[in-house]
């Protein structure tokens, strides 16, 4: 009997480690294929985010790609937004994160910079290689302390454009598609979209209430004004002008005055943008053409666009763009030369990008997509609105940390104050401190 | 004696009026609260078998216009949903982590209630004290660990940190005290070994106190949800938490795939309750377990 | 070969005594010792781990430079990140507003659930007996079912267009809150509505236990001191007040000990309900712990706030059993 007791105490450590030495057992495994001749097959593993538009692009080129190296396995993994991010963070020190990933331009440095990344090497491309492809703002993302450690897609400018649904135009006899002359008719016209159930407000007319959209909307309208966010030293920020208090008032007038959108019904937490446009409950939804391509695969029955909308303040767009998504390749990668191969293939190769780009309906990173974007378009129709748009961002600059800066203190203040919560020159106050603070801390 | 049999008799012959108010009032409450209860569940039910048409519908429909399974179906042929390898992530590790437990507490239990040897007060005391220690503090250094075990991401991760449980210690320390020890001295003089007293003599006294522990600590695996989503990043790993998380996010406004995922989630759960019913309520009262 | 056994045989009463000893002991040094080293490696360690990082600026993405990854990149810092808990900075207020958040909640959470199941017990217990099993076996699904998925399943109750509780408002011809889950400026009595909607969706799920508790604890009271007291020509009510509560004190403070420590470490219901919002209105310690930790790259601040949940937990736990022991006495 004591036999049985040592047995199943043995048991439980052999369970240990199996489990532990499973998967050093399998990586030499890998490796010692890696070393084998070609016929042998590899894996690699690519991760995303998780949107439809996104999977479909980075299947079409994984086929492809697999097609042309027979010798390696793409598997493929995505993810729920939130959940992505913390997986990067748990998975990295553990060495289990895939060995492609689908980063996002401003999340790369943070990375890079405590070792997780692989440097892209020399022999497949240099910076200034990258910069005669690419245009500078998404590529920076990607390039910290003079260091390169991947490549862009999408050159993000979430800004300028709105989905719109004609059935609720055609509904409220608002003319379609929209002859937006300025700012101020296209608050009149959503306006009249805007359904109220009692007090209840059903259906928004304009819905700009998201951490993106509040964020940029905010930037393009101090812009717009001539005016800038930064401090003079251009690494601190400056919100206490007449330009800020400008821009954020128009914010909170469209949703207090105007009641085009109710912020406390319609915001990320809930109806988020996206959500509530497909459920057919906006008539104008502010958001990124990307969310257009992931509607047309989600919501193939509805029919919508995506088209151009004016500036918030005088004749002339101006916006702020920043780095979008595109491919690094993990440090821990036991083939990097394989992992860089597929990482390359997907970004800096034309037609790959084209069907990337097509698929998302993102704006090409890649110039030479925008400098002839007849085949672009056919693929990608939304696009177009936003093609006009280009020549007019401006790279939004370095903001220390822009997922905090725009998250967590731009979207909270600004919805603050959009819930009649805060005054505008309270939120602006602690908008100004917080994103300080945050500069001060590094 | 006497005023006890008139309490009895009077007891059974108060069909007084005031009683009978008394007795429909307090039916009244009981049907409210389980219609408190089940509302939330039925809704649920209703939603997962309506249409996608009639979901979005304000206001809502509370009984479905038009019956459908189209949301299970949905479901089903979606090949990014293998439900079967969802269910069989969630018995593996719930059924590990049961077996092992049962097995190290009633071990340890024993030793604890029918040995006396050095310092054992202080190791005791010792086990005692993590009962205090909350999830949420080791479970940093718990992640930390695991990466250096090379856990993360496996379904082992989610097993072997929890492998012990001071409380199911604890709980069989005090039953096993309640078993008399005259067995364990007879089993010795016909030669049976100390572990043989565990396995054939202690062990078989312990059904419903093993029943108690096993079902908590298999509705506590089953529906563990922060630990996995820390440990686990393979889709194909998750377990059923994770999986309805996911699901959700993934089709935001449709609620009824969301809803008939619920279900899906909580019918295995919910049979298990119905065939075990009884043995779920005296385990809490055995144990007092949470 | 003889001179042994025969020694053996002289002593046979004491060898064979300490032979058994000697078995006994072989027997809990060997089983003991596994558990003991597990329990050393996955308890304690941890908690010293946790209380360690508590004192660094550490981050697992930052490669460290000792065998632990502290230090280098990840710096000792000694108390700052206790003394940053106090500065009047936007994370040092989203943790000072997580204490009250979790004290709120779980301060409302009691007597609520208490209110509910100590009633509701006493009547289970006084209805036929026919019925007792069925009526107990309902209110204990939620218990049950998985917290993901009630959370969800109530976050669609919650919906402000399409979920039930508001049509079921208006049905009756009332006007129901606007926004359940997602209006900063519904404050009621200094409660926030999304806190006091995870509240209801809480306690619908978790009161069965205690309602469970308490029923036990009914039928361990002899019959008779009840009935005695009422021949005596007490009422119901004096009979619950002065015979049936007294008897129930001690389950009532085990009661109240287990509801408080576990509502203190509630995640999962406002995780996916409500995610903290709005403006961290509902953002409990536990998840400040789980965000710094793994979303924000803060792992020794996460640290830091999970020691002062220790503390709080301890605090509770040691004052409830103080409490306890007295009761335990009469």
């Amino acid at each position: 009997m004591k036999k049985m007791l040592y047995g199943i105490i043995l048991l439980a450590i052999i369970a240990v480690l199996v489990a532990c030495g499973g998967q050093d057992k399998t990586g030499t495994d890998q490796a010692s294929d890696g070393a084998a001749p070609k016929e042998e097959k590899i894996t690699l593993r690519l991760w995303s985010h998780q949107n439809a538009a996104f999977q479909a692009g980075n299947e079409a080129i994984i086929a492809k790609f697999m097609e042309q190296n027979p010798n390696i396995e793409v598997k493929y993994e995505t993810f729920e937004y939130d959940l992505f991010i913390q997986t990067l963070q748990t998975s990295m020190p553990a060495g289990t994160e895939a060995d492609v990933i689908e980063m996002f331009g401003t999340w790369v440095c943070s990375y890079a910079d405590g070792g997780r990344l692989s440097l892209l090497p020399d022999n497949l491309m240099t910076y200034g290689q990258a910069q005669e492809l690419f245009y500078q703002a998404p590529l920076d993302g990607y390039y910290c302390d003079n260091k390169l450690y991947g490549l862009p897609q999408e050159f993000n400018l979430e800004n300028g454009g709105s989905l719109v649904n004609p059935a609720l135009f055609e509904a409220h006899g608002v003319t379609y598609p929209p002859q937006w002359t300025d700012f101020a008719s296209m608050i009149a016209d959503a306006k009249k979209m805007t359904e109220f159930d009692g007090d209840i407000m059903t259906r928004a007319g304009f819905n700009y209430v998201t951490g993106d959209g509040l964020s940029f909307a905010f930037f393009a309208a101090i812009l717009q004004q001539g005016g800038s966010y930064f401090a003079d030293d251009g690494m601190h920020f400056n919100f206490d002008t007449p330009e800020a208090r400008n821009a954020l008032q128009l914010l909170v007038d469209m949703a207090q005055k105007d009641q085009i959108v109710d912020p406390v019904l319609f915001n990320d937490e809930s109806n988020w943008v996206g959500d509530s446009f497909f459920a057919g409950n906006v008539a104008i939804g502010f958001v990124g053409s990307w969310a257009a391509g992931e509607g047309m695969i989600n919501y193939p029955d509805m029919v919508f666009d995506y088209v151009e909308i004016p500036p918030y303040f005088g004749t002339e767009n101006r916006f702020a763009a920043d780095s979008g998504w595109g491919k690094v390749v993990s440090a821990n990668t036991k083939y990097p030369e394989e992992a860089w191969k597929l990482a390359m293939f997907m970004t800096a190769e034309k037609e790959n990008a084209l069907l990337w780009n097509s698929n998302t309906s993102t704006i090409p990173a890649l110039k030479s997509l925008v400098e002839s974007p007849e085949e672009l378009l056919a693929h990608a129709p939304f696009l177009k609105a936003t093609f006009n748009l280009l020549p007019h961002g401006q790279f939004i600059g370095d903001l220390t940390d822009r997922d905090q800066i725009f998250y967590e203190i731009l979207y909270p203040h600004i919805l603050d104050a959009l819930q009649g919560v805060v005054s505008v020159d309270e939120a602006l106050m602690s908008i100004n401190t917080e994103a300080n603070a945050v500069v001060d801390s590094r | 004696m006497e005023t006890y049999s008139i309490s009895t008799s009077g007891k059974q012959n108060k069909f007084s009026i005031k009683r009978l108010f008394s007795q429909s009032f307090a039916y009244l409450i009981l049907i409210f609260g389980t219609l408190v209860t089940l509302v939330p569940f039925i809704w649920v039910i209703f939603t997962s078998l309506k249409p996608a048409s009639e979901i979005i519908r304000i206001p809502p429909t509370f009984f479905p216009e038009t019956w459908t399974l189209d949301s299970y179906r949905t479901i089903f042929t979606d090949p990014h949903v293998p439900l079967a390898l969802f269910y069989f992530n969630s018995f593996f590790v719930a059924t590990f982590r049961v077996v092992i437990t049962i097995f190290t507490s009633t071990l340890a239990g024993f030793i604890f209630a029918k040995y006396k040897f050095g310092g054992k007060d202080a190791i005791f005391g010792f086990i005692l004290v993590q009962l205090m220690i909350p999830f949420q503090v080791v479970m940093i250094p718990g992640y930390l660990i695991l990466v250096k075990l090379h856990l993360v991401d496996s379904l082992w991760g989610l097993i072997i940190p929890s492998m012990v449980d001071a409380f199911g210690i604890f709980l069989m320390r005090q039953f096993i005290e309640g078993i008399p020890s005259e067995l364990m001295d007879a089993a010795r003089i016909d030669g049976s070994s100390e572990f043989g007293i565990y396995w054939r003599i202690i062990l078989p006294q312990l059904g419903s106190a093993i029943a108690a522990l096993g079902i908590f600590t298999f509705m506590g695996t089953w529906n563990d949800y922060l630990w996995p989503l820390i440990v686990i990043t393979t889709h194909e790993k998750r377990t059923l938490p994770l999986l309805l998380t996911w699901y959700n996010s993934q089709h935001g406004t449709r609620y009824d795939l969301t809803m008939a995922a619920s279900i899906l989630v909580l019918l295995p759960i919910l049979i298990v309750y119905a065939i075990f019913q009884r043995r779920f309520v005296r385990g809490i009262t055995m144990t007092g377990f949470k | 070969m003889d001179n042994p056994t025969i020694l053996a045989k002289q002593n046979k009463g004491k060898s064979k005594f300490s032979a058994l000893e000697r078995v006994k002991n072989k027997f809990v040094t060997r089983s003991l010792t596994p558990i003991m080293l597990y329990m050393l490696f996955f308890s304690l360690l941890p908690m010293v781990w946790a209380v360690v990082l508590g004192f660094f600026d550490y981050s697992p993405i930052r490669a460290g430079s000792s065998f632990l990854g502290l230090g280098g990149q990840n710096p000792f810092i000694g108390l700052d990140n206790y003394r940053a808990m106090f500065l009047d900075t936007q994370p040092a207020r989203v943790f000072r507003s997580a204490v009250v958040n979790t004290f709120m909640f779980a301060l409302l959470v009691l007597p609520i659930n208490l209110a509910i199941t100590l009633p509701l017990a006493v009547i289970i217990e006084s209805i036929h007996e026919r019925f007792k099993g069925f009526f107990r076996a309902i209110y204990f699904m939620p218990t049950i079912s998985s917290s993901v998925a009630v959370a969800v399943m109530w976050g669609y109750i919650y919906h402000p267009q399409q979920g039930l509780l508001n049509s079921i408002i208006r049905a009756v011809g009332l006007t129901p809150p606007k926004a359940w889950l997602t209006d900063p400026s519904a404050v009621y009595f200094g409660i926030p509505l999304a806190m006091i909607a995870v509240i209801i969706a809480y306690i619908w799920q978790d009161f069965g236990y205690n309602l469970i508790l308490f029923i036990a604890a009914l039928q361990g009271i002899p019959r008779e001191i009840q009935d005695a007291a009422r021949v005596d020509g007490a009422n119901a009510w004096n009979t619950f007040w002065r015979i049936t509560l007294p008897l129930l004190k001690p389950t009532l403070l085990f009661v109240c000990v287990l509801t408080m420590l576990s509502s203190l470490q509630v995640f999962v219901i406002f995780d996916v309900m409500t995610n903290g919002g709005p403006r961290n209105q509902t953002t409990p310690l536990v998840m400040s712990i789980y965000q710094n930790a793994f979303r924000y790259q803060n792992m020794g601040w996460a640290a830091a706030i999970s020691m002062v949940l220790f503390l709080i937990i301890l605090f509770v736990t040691i004052v409830q059993f103080k409490v306890l022991r007295t009761d335990w006495e009469y």
